[in-house]
């Protein structure tokens, strides 16, 4: 798996990525969309990582970005 | 504005092929070395369709050639944020992406589609990359032309070293999951 841009978090993206692949291959694909497993360490990973896009100046920039990404959402989110 | 596009078809099943997407950038993948970080920034299931929702930050270390870093400084950190849709009922998967750095003077908008192919759906993954790279630089067309050039030329570089490195990923992930299967096959005799 890829390496955190913040190496403090590594050690729980590690854990979030590997918990996250599983359950995209073995319930996701698999047409149980809606058991969030992974919740808890995605929580604790986001925690650790927010702090070093807010540090880094990045957050703002994703901001921008956010807003003018918006028609994807419209595009791509709608039923097929 | 240049426009880069590229299409190639994967020999795996589009559940393979979407599953190794989100490693794409492993130690397994040795060619696309300028990809240092990918962090995910959320991630929701739409109730309704079953449609995965992911933004991820990815963070790139590339130099770039001498005049542009003069032109534009000379960090060689850059960032990309990309927003990512799965739809598993179409299996499709669609991926946006745009630059977060020099964004002033460049605008870099790629999407990504992979699909079962038409031939062999069951069997084989079809990509799509199309990439629209514009120039925002006040100033001389000439300038903004060279560099339009340049972010196109490097582009294709990545492009094709991101296809090898992902077949190598692809090999990987199925060689790893045949012996996770082989190995519960054997715990459950």
């Amino acid at each position: 798996m890829a390496a955190s841009i913040a190496p403090e978090c590594n050690e729980i993206k590690e854990k979030y990525d590997t918990c996250f692949l599983k359950w995209y291959s073995e319930k996701y694909l698999r047409g149980n969309t809606s058991s969030n497993e992974c919740e808890e360490l995605f929580k604790k990973y986001r925690t650790c990582l927010n702090k070093v896009l807010k540090d880094k100046g990045i957050e703002s920039m994703l901001e921008d970005a956010r807003k003018s990404n918006k028609e994807n959402d419209a595009e791509y989110l709608k039923p097929t | 504005m240049k426009v880069f596009s590229s299409d190639c078809t994967f020999d795996y099943s589009w559940d393979e092929v979407s599953t190794a997407n989100w490693r794409k950038y492993c130690p397994w993948n040795d060619k696309s070395t300028h990809v240092v970080a990918v962090d995910t920034l959320s991630r929701t299931v739409d109730p309704e369709t079953g449609i995965l929702r992911t933004e991820r930050l990815i963070t790139c270390n590339q130099s770039v050639p001498h005049w542009v870093s003069s032109l534009f400084g000379g960090n060689p950190t850059s960032h990309v944020y990309e927003i990512s849709y799965v739809d598993p009922v179409s299996k499709k998967v669609t991926m946006c992406s745009s630059n977060l750095t020099w964004s002033n003077v460049l605008n870099v908008q790629e999407t990504v589609v992979y699909k079962p192919s038409q031939l062999k759906p069951r069997t084989t993954t079809e990509f799509k990359q199309e990439a629209q790279i514009t120039a925002l630089c006040g100033g001389w067309q000439k300038i903004k032309n060279k560099v339009e050039e340049a972010s196109i030329e490097r582009f294709s570089q990545n492009a094709k070293l991101g296809r090898e490195g992902f077949e190598a990923v692809l090999e990987m992930s199925r060689r790893v999951f045949g012996e996770q299967h082989e190995k519960e096959k054997h715990m459950q005799l």
